[in-house]
């Protein structure tokens, strides 16, 4: 007689949202696996799809224990300056050859593992949010491991991100190079949301998706700017206000 | 913003990048980069390569530069790690893990770059 197994579910994105799962057992991994490649092919248009063929294929050459689709790809939040993610565990795929939108991350099984354990929201993100596209056991164990020691991203180690990221597009903003001053803001905000949300219990998603996340953490001018950085081309001051109201935050 | 506009740019944020080389070599790597991405923006403009407000794009148009013969080398690897490293300092650690790669090459490959933007712009 075989056991019925509830399939996997995408955790909570709060503090003890992937504790409530079981930890997983094989078949509620390959039920993960399956619903992660699902999801992976619903999110991707053909193009993408053919360059994440190509990022497999290279990952299995170099026999990776594990690859990852990650960002808003996987959450299926695209925007028109998202790049395409992946985080492979193993060896590091050469993408000679293949589009330059891609943004490979790779590390070996142990740091992988012991980056959860020091509280790195990246890894934390790929284990709980990425779509999975191969697993050699790598992730399922890493799975059980924050389960079971119930693992959270540490928000000092954001903050100091978030701080320097600040800093950093204040300077630029005196620059007058609006491209540059753009981007690197929405970078230091990013930061300061995910640190702001890590800190408050809630695990932030995808870049496009924070905005709304912060609402609901009481954070409403943090979210008004961040969107403002993604789906506008705000007059300089405006980004400038918005960067003191980080700084103002993050030193309080 | 014009070609040399740009350029005055790169100008600028590769001299912050020069300034850093004995200060904080972090701070080094995100001026560099800013400092190429302007320049590739002013050269990519003049060939009438778009760019979008998009890294990839930059990579893509640095390598077109060095076929089209703007460019004497492919500046392309070099975006692409600068580009890494940049978010490396950001979101991976504290500390510059530099890997083999010299900064202080880094802003003397860019900084080459800039003079050729500036004498295609003046």
């Amino acid at each position: 007689m075989s056991t019925l197994v509830e399939p996997w579910c995408q955790p909570a994105p709060t503090r003890s949202g992937l504790t409530e799962l079981h930890p997983p057992g094989s078949e509620l991994w390959e039920s993960r696996l399956s619903l992660d490649r699902k999801r992976a092919v619903e999110n991707q248009t053909a193009s993408l799809l053919e360059i994440t063929s190509a990022v497999e294929a290279r990952s299995h050459e170099l026999r990776a224990a594990a690859l990852v689709l990650t960002g808003s790809t996987a959450r299926n939040r695209r925007t028109q300056i998202s790049d395409l993610d992946y985080h492979v565990i193993g060896g590091r795929p050469d993408t000679e050859g293949l589009s330059s939108e891609i943004d490979l991350y790779s590390d070996e099984p142990d740091a992988f593992l012991a980056k959860l354990f020091k509280g790195d929201d990246f890894a934390h993100w790929t284990l709980r949010y990425g779509c999975i596209l191969f697993d050699t056991g790598v992730l399922r164990q890493a799975a059980a491991a924050a389960i079971e020691h119930d693992l959270w991203p540490d928000p000092e180690r954001k903050l100091r991100q978030a701080r320097r990221s600040v800093e950093f597009a204040q300077k630029l903003a005196t620059t007058g190079d609006y491209g540059a001053v753009l981007e690197f803001s929405r970078g230091a905000l990013s930061l300061t949301a995910r640190w702001w949300l890590i800190s408050h219990d809630v695990f932030p998603l995808a870049r496009d998706e924070l905005a709304e996340q912060l609402v609901e953490t009481g954070q409403p001018g943090l979210a008004k700017s961040l969107e403002g950085t993604i789906h506008r081309r705000p007059a300089a001051a405006e980004i400038s206000s918005w960067l003191s109201g980080a700084w103002e935050l993050i030193q309080a | 913003m014009s070609p040399k506009a740009k350029v005055e740019i790169a100008r600028e944020h590769l001299a912050k990048a020069q300034e850093e080389l004995n200060g904080d070599l972090r701070d080094a790597v995100q001026w560099i980069f800013a400092s190429l991405e302007a320049a590739i923006d002013a050269l990519a403009a003049e060939e009438r390569i778009p760019i979008d407000q998009q890294h990839w794009k930059r990579t893509d148009a640095a390598k077109e530069l060095h076929e089209k013969g703007i460019l004497p080398s492919d500046l392309s690897t070099l975006h692409r790690e600068l580009n890494f490293l940049r978010k490396a300092i950001f979101y991976d650690g504290e500390e510059l893990e530099e890997d083999g790669f010299s900064v202080e090459d880094a802003v003397a490959e860019v900084e080459a770059v800039v003079e050729i933007a500036s004498e295609r712009a003046s």
